[in-house]
């Protein structure tokens, strides 16, 4: 890197929220690094600490347990994810979106909680995570943890409702939404990796869908709960309404809601089907 | 150079030899430019320009030179050099105003890197934003801003280019062949459209980068990834003013070039900056950022093509506008404009043709050398239009360019008679068509119509390109025999991925008849050690490094002959020779082994006869001329590849979607000397097309800052994008001045990719493109139209 | 501040600095300038190293960090002097063009081969999708493999014609 830092490595969580406590407001926290240093490299003044949280042992654990459901810890990475035997057994459509992020060599370092915590609107993680209800837990020294539904950690472009001295140490997936069906389309420019343009995300379970779009607001948007005979038609208006894509040098407006809309008529037509 | 040799009779030509080159590559010992370390050398960075178009008020660097570690800072003001390969037009640093988005402003070299980037983001400027020209059409306008006020003082190639001072021409090359009015008069049908492309990047894996020397008494050295060495030293010593003697330029493995590296680039500036240094190496490695803005790219174009057809499919006359969308300097670019111009019609016969080919300054990053040198771009236009012209008449494309292709008694658009040894293009078309089963669906493709709703459409399309060079470009190639009776050639053709290394090394095994494991070639180059070649562009250097090579092993082994005819006291012409020893053809055993004569021949009481064996081969372009600057006749071409895609292609026509399921590809190779590296060019060159084709290209703001300067948002193909099924043909009509029949054909696998696409995306859908790339939004936006119209 | 890795099979100690990144601690401290920088941001794959089993882009991963790790380049592929066989089958193929890809591309490879000793050539393409080649078209890269691994049945060549 051609900017300055210091690099922190904690050893355990203690010192970990300890040194949030003291220097966060000038630290970046530090998982897979794919979002962090890219921005350091591309960015005017880099942070005077990073905050390396890989030697945690804690938050590599990626477990499942039918009370609680699944939980994923800070340091675990899409590839975890991709090919874990428990993610693939209970949260199928999980796996399958983090096969969507990037390339192999990303995918082996981005972590599913950095991918949310940059907090990018076409983070692709995150409308398969917030389709399944997931809630992330954060913590700091002074303020303990508390636990909030996914949805409300994106409060806008890269921004997230963690404070500088918080760290969100895991996502829960709960047990209610295991072993639902659906899946995860995002719009490319080329086959290979790419960002996602617009992307949506379904997952059906019991008498319930829920639909997720990224790429097309300031944060990911989930809509509301629909029953599930619904028709596609009615969710597509529904995006239509909750949605604000933009025109930029990636797609226009105009494609990115028309695509949304077919991606959710395909997800659609594939549930139907697979019934 | 054709020696009709049957086929079965070759050892090594024709045969898919292991490349030469590429062991270093692979076990990671192949040093690069940025793997280099000399001792004391400097780290350098650059200051570029944010603003299209600028004055620059004010430089301060005060803060910057305290940075400690900095040895030198640079700006436009303390160098008065002026740098162009055609056109003289280029500062090595801008020098009181930029011209485009990432210019390079001042440069700092300093012990580290990371001083260097701290010192030039403490370099303070002043820029007074002015209004850019961001389009050639409206550069071409009475009234448009001038980039180059100047340019009438600016020197230039006289016989060649034609600029025009006071407006933003930089060249305006002219083709006037037969009577185009009159053609169009006599047509039935006249069709005029215009078609664009975006400036592209080449993206070589490896940026440019460049390890400048410039020690006391004038002395310079240069490691640089580049393509022409002796190119690089021609133009330091023009621009310098100092002899070739004192100017050595190294060129170390290179990791791809498409055109971008085959000028000048980084080597002035480091080595102004080593000068200010004290004489200590500077090194400069371009990041991917600077590859995209600072660096050149390939120009755009505006393509306006007017064609006047008959019913029975003849076109009979063609009117061709091209505006070249060249950036801020001239570069390669106005010779782009030229090369592209006396070929712009395809490989088709166009009676009477009237062409005016613009290279016009626009404030944009500028145009260089791009693997097809204008072809590319010109063919999208080209093929698309062949398309429109069929349509109109009801006849089927593929019979329209049948119809209208070169053939022997053709005559060019410079008046070059083409002859049945010329190539093959009919042959090429219908040797791809029949590869992608074209002029229907196959029951499996008809089944996968229905399976997937996606529709199939089908397209064949034709190119030829020759060389765009100097009519007297020359080569020479020096081989050397080493004691133990192996060779090794020296030549400055550089090894830039193509594998024509291998193909020479083939070469001289076949003529020597050594076995290829006894030849080697040098690959690096070193303008003190290897004799001259023009430059490694144009697809020329397997027919006349090729050539060389034949001449310089013919010369080795005429003089080996001399002193074996010596040591056998025999004839020369009753000798032969084999891989180990040159013997008396009727008594083979009076041999003479070549280890004994490698480095001189001593007889058993010590007198010695010979010396070290050392075979030199010159080759120089035969018969071309240049062309007249009014009307564009003349004889330009060394040779003419000509080629076809057959591409196939299904599209969802309501979502604009499409996936590329087959690529057939021909080239009338003449002879290919290795079929495997003929392939991987054929394959290679095919998806760098589908990149133009689909996915890449520059997006400015309307102030003219680029927007997509990274991979992020400038994507180029990866292994996912590569087609369902891709085939390579070869079609050998032996080129007669060629070695062992071959012609090049390193740039000839991208040019007619786009018009295949866009083509068979039409006979798919109806999605008429005339703009690129063709992404997928772009063709749910032709798909509108359709609908409406 | 020290770390102590191990890089192909050999352990290694060294003072870095905190910001400097795999990549150029390999390539500038430690001399193994076969992995190259292409693009500094993790797109191209240039950089690709096997860390602890895994292909990572090694401009995004900080020397600090790799205290402890096991690393693998390309400088190690070949044995006792011998070309791999994967190496090996690059040269039959004409994996290698220009070169600049090469290393990444092997480990990237290499790293699939060991949890995959026959990946298909959807596999294969998906497993080098992160390291861009410009030369070749990446046909030849895994026509490679397939050979590498028994499953080139049938060697498509240049049709002559």
């Amino acid at each position: 890197m051609l900017k300055e830092f210091c690099y922190l490595s904690p050893a355990t969580r203690e010192e970990l929220l300890d040194m949030l406590a003291e220097k966060g407001s000038n630290g970046r926290l530090y998982a897979g690094g794919t979002d962090l240093l890219v921005d350091i490299r591309g960015g005017k003044a880099p942070p005077q600490y990073i905050i390396d949280i890989k030697k945690i042992e804690k938050y590599h654990i990626l477990s499942w347990g039918e009370l609680e459901g699944l939980s994923i810890g800070a340091a675990v990475t899409c590839s975890d994810v991709a090919g874990s035997a428990v993610v693939k057994a209970h949260y199928p459509l999980l796996a399958e979106a983090a096969e969507h992020l990037g390339s192999p060599q990303l995918r082996n370092r981005a972590t599913i909680i950095g991918n949310l915590c940059t907090a990018s609107p076409c983070a692709d993680m995150a409308p398969m995570l917030l389709c399944l209800d997931a809630s992330a837990e954060i913590s700091s020294k002074e303020g303990g943890t508390r636990r909030i539904p996914l949805k409300e950690l994106f409060t806008g472009v890269k921004k997230t409702s963690c404070a500088p001295h918080e760290v969100v140490e895991r996502i829960i997936v709960p047990p209610g939404m295991a072993d639902s069906v659906g899946g995860y389309e995002k719009l490319k420019r080329i086959k290979g990796h790419d960002l996602a343009l617009a992307s949506v995300a379904v997952a059906k379970k019991g008498d319930r869908i829920r639909v997720a779009i990224g790429s097309c607001a300031v944060t990911p948007v989930l809509l509301p709960d629909f029953p599930i005979d619904t028709p596609a038609a009615v969710i597509a208006a529904e995006a239509e309404r909750s949605i604000m894509p933009i025109d930029d040098i990636r797609a226009s407006r105009d494609y990115r809601l028309f695509m949304v809309k077919v991606y959710i008529e395909r997800l659609m037509a594939a549930l139907q089907h697979a019934q | 150079m054709n020696e009709k040799i049957a086929a079965k009779d070759f050892n090594c030509v024709g045969k898919g030899v292991e490349r030469v080159d590429t062991l270093e590559k692979l076990t990671g010992g192949a040093l690069y430019a940025g793997d280099m370390i000399l001792p004391g050398m400097l780290h350098a960075k650059v200051l570029k320009s944010p603003h299209a178009k600028a004055r620059i008020v004010r430089i301060d660097t005060q803060k910057a030179l305290e940075v400690p570690g900095v040895r030198a800072i640079l700006t436009g003001d303390e160098l008065d050099y002026r740098v162009g390969l055609y056109l003289v037009d280029k500062y090595i640093l801008a020098k009181g105003v930029v011209r485009h988005y990432g210019e390079a402003v001042a440069a700092v070299a300093a012990d580290t890197l990371i001083a260097a980037e701290k010192a030039v983001g403490l370099i303070d400027v002043e820029y007074e934003v002015m209004e850019p020209v961001l389009d050639p059409v409206k550069g071409l306008e009475k009234d448009a801003p001038l980039v180059h006020p100047d340019l009438g003082k600016y020197d230039y190639i006289k016989d060649v280019f034609t600029p025009v001072p006071g407006t933003n021409i930089a060249n305006h090359t002219k083709l006037r062949k037969g009577d185009v009015e009159k053609g169009f008069s006599e047509a039935d049908f006249i069709l005029e459209r215009t078609y664009t492309n975006p400036n592209v990047q080449h993206v070589p894996m490896e940026t440019h980068g460049s390890i400048g020397q410039w020690q006391p008494g004038d002395r310079l050295t240069v490691w640089t990834s580049a393509q022409s060495p002796f190119t690089v030293r021609n133009l330091l010593s023009h621009s310098f003013k100092i002899p070739h003697n004192n100017i050595r330029v190294i060129i170390p493995y290179v990791g791809g070039g498409f055109g971008g590296k085959a000028g000048i680039h980084l080597e002035p500036l480091v080595l102004c900056l080593s000068r200010k240094a004290g004489g200590r190496p500077v090194k400069l490695i371009a990041t991917r950022e600077e590859e995209f803005s600072m660096l050149p790219c390939r120009s755009g174009l505006v393509y306006t093509i007017k064609t006047g057809v008959k019913k029975d499919g003849k076109i009979v006359a063609q009117q061709m506008i091209m505006r070249w969308d060249s950036g801020a300097y001239a570069d390669y670019a106005v010779n782009v404009t030229r090369a592209s111009g006396y070929s712009a019609a395809g490989p088709y016969e166009i009676p009477n043709a009237w062409i005016d080919a613009y290279t016009v300054y626009t404030n944009k990053p500028f145009g260089t050398a791009y693997r097809g040198f204008g072809h590319v771009e010109f063919s999208w236009g080209i093929e698309r239009h062949m398309d429109l012209a069929a349509r109109t008449l009801g006849i089927d494309p593929l019979e329209f360019r049948k119809i209208n292709a070169l053939k022997p008694d053709s005559i060019t658009l410079t008046g070059e008679k083409i002859t049945a040894d010329s190539g093959n293009v009919t042959k090429c078309m219908e040797s791809v068509a029949k590869a992608i089963n074209y002029g229907g669906l196959t029951e499996e493709e008809k089944a996968r119509e229905k399976k997937t709703g996606l529709r199939i459409g089908k397209s064949v399309v034709a190119l030829h390109k020759a060389p765009a060079m100097p009519p007297y470009t020359g080569t020479a190639v020096i081989l050397k025999m080493n004691e133990d009776g192996s060779v090794i050639a020296n030549f400055s053709l550089t090894e830039i991925g193509a594998g024509t290394y291998t193909s020479v090394a083939q070469i001289l095994a076949e003529e020597l008849r050594f076995p290829i494991s006894r030849v080697k070639i040098s690959i690096d180059n070193d303008t003190e050690k290897e004799p001259y070649d023009w430059q490694t562009v144009a697809s020329k250097g397997l027919l006349l490094s090729g050539n060389a090579a034949i001449l310089a092993a013919r010369d080795l082994l005429a003089k080996a002959y001399d002193v074996a005819g010596q040591v056998l006291k025999a004839n020369v012409v009753d000798l032969n020779h084999d891989e180990e020893k040159v013997f008396v053809k009727h008594h083979p055993s009076h041999s003479v082994s070549w280890r004994s004569m490698a480095v001189g021949y001593a007889f058993p009481n010590g007198n010695a006869i010979g010396g070290p064996l050392i075979g030199v081969g010159r080759y120089v372009a035969q018969g071309l001329t240049n062309l007249d600057k009014e009307t564009g006749q003349g004889l330009p071409a060394l040779d003419w590849t000509y080629g076809a895609h057959g591409l196939v292609a299904e599209v969802n026509d309501r979502t604009g979607e499409f996936n590329v399921i087959k690529v057939a590809s021909a080239f009338d190779v003449g002879k290919a000397i290795n079929p495997i590296s003929v392939r991987g060019q054929s394959i290679g060159g095919m998806l760098q097309g589908l990149g133009t084709a689909m996915c890449e290209g520059y997006i400015y703001s309307a102030e003219g800052v680029l927007l997509n300067p990274s991979f992020t948002d400038n994507k180029i193909p990866t292994s996912l994008d590569l087609p369902e099924e891709v085939v390579s043909i070869a079609v050998e009509t032996p080129q007669l001045d060629g070695p062992f029949g071959a012609r090049g054909v390193g740039e000839h696998s991208m040019i007619a990719v786009c018009g295949a696409l866009g083509n068979a995306i039409q006979n798919a859908s109806g999605a008429d493109l005339t703009h690129m790339p063709i992404r997928q939004e772009d063709v749910w936006r032709a798909l509108q139209q359709v609908k409406k119209g | 501040m020290k770390i102590r890795l191990t890089i192909n099979n050999s352990i290694v100690e060294r003072e870095v600095q905190d910001h400097k990144t795999l990549l150029h601690f390999l390539r500038d401290d430690l001399g193994f300038t076969g992995t190259k920088e292409g693009c500094g941001a993790g797109e191209c794959g240039a950089c690709t190293v096997i860390m602890n089993g895994k292909a990572v882009n090694s401009c995004l991963v900080l020397a600090r960090e790799a205290d402890g790790a096991v690393i693998e380049t390309v400088e190690g592929e070949a044995a006792d002097g011998k070309l791999s066989p994967l190496q090996q089958a690059f040269q039959k193929h004409h994996a290698v063009q220009c070169g600049f890809c090469t290393p990444g591309m092997l480990m990237s490879i290499k790293a699939l081969l060991r949890i995959n000793t026959k990946p298909g050539e959807e596999q294969i393409r998906k497993a080098i999708e992160g390291n861009f080649c410009r030369c070749t078209g990446y046909k030849q890269i895994v026509e490679a493999v397939l050979d590498v691994t028994g499953q080139l049945d049938k060697q498509e060549e240049l049709i002559h014609e």
